[in-house]
């Protein structure tokens, strides 16, 4: 069973209505063998391989371009990260700027998703050296 | 097709590679193989002694230990990745922070193994997040 085990998050795009709640208490009517923490960001649920997957499909409905999963190397509750035993948690600050982002890259699937034609935008270049001396000078006179 | 995600922590791209298809390599994966697998007496939360002399296959003894810990784990995951996809010019929070030099020896172990990668740039509005989402998506239906 252990090998078989599968830990997913399941994170929510800040621009998506659905909320944590909606997404447990799915998995809970769904019936099945799964374990189902709920978080600030979205939901953990842990089972087997084959639960985690149909449950995913099913939470996936629920917005299919605003919810983002992946796996989770450590099980829920597991007394390494859990902060409920002073665990820590290194993974945070990456979940916190992926969570941020979300909300543009839903825009993108959302776009990609119509087939809308996509060109790309050059980013604005950096302040040559020679223009900020310019400046320097400028503002020192 | 297995594709290897840099970084390989990132839940954006992890969802994009499994949307589109293909089977992610990621840390975590590797992380949880670590901690179910009985054999290993104290499950790591780190890398184990025996980890980081695995990393002597990826970067040289003179490579600080940390690093070799690193491609331990990682290292693997590129041998076994069909495809890669990188993301660059992304915020010091994202990604596996404390340790660029890795970035770089990973980045440079994917283009010794000559497989298709592609380098996408950390979105930072909503016209770059389409160009990126479009530029992965085709790169993924590309790999038959």
């Amino acid at each position: 069973m252990a090998k078989d085990l599968e830990t997913r998050m399941i994170v929510i795009s800040p621009s998506s209505p659905v909320t944590p709640d909606q997404v447990t208490r799915l998995v809970h009517s769904l019936g099945m063998e799964i374990t189902i923490k709920e978080t600030c960001y979205g939901a953990m649920i842990e089972g087997s391989k084959e639960n985690v997957r149909k449950a995913l499909v099913a939470i996936r409905k629920l917005d299919p371009d605003r919810i983002f999963t992946k796996v989770r190397g450590f099980p829920i509750g597991d007394t390494r990260r859990c902060r409920a035993h002073h665990g820590s948690r290194p993974g945070f600050t990456q979940l916190e700027k992926e969570w941020e982002c979300l909300k543009l890259v839903d825009k993108g699937v959302s776009a990609s998703e119509r087939g809308e034609q996509i060109c790309e935008v050059p980013r604005p270049s950096k302040l040559p050296v020679k223009r900020l001396k310019e400046i320097v000078d400028e503002v020192s006179k | 097709m297995k594709v290897f995600i840099v970084p390989p922590n990132s839940l954006i791209l992890f969802d994009l590679v499994e949307r589109y298809g293909h089977e992610p390599l990621s840390l975590m994966g590797a992380i949880h193989e670590r901690i179910m697998n009985p054999e290993i007496e104290s499950p790591p939360m780190n890398v184990t002694p025996e980890d980081v002399k695995k990393g002597l296959k990826y970067a040289g003894i003179e490579v600080p230990s940390g690093i070799r810990g690193r491609l331990a784990v990682w290292g693997p995951l590129v041998d076994q990745a069909d495809a890669a996809i990188i993301m660059e010019e992304a915020p010091f929070e994202f990604g596996c922070v404390g340790c660029h030099r890795t970035d770089e020896m990973v980045r440079y172990y994917i283009k010794k193994r000559k497989i298709p990668f592609i380098v996408v740039r950390y979105p930072t509005n909503e016209e770059e997040a389409k160009v990126m989402v479009a530029k992965i998506k085709e790169f993924l239906e590309g790999l038959k």
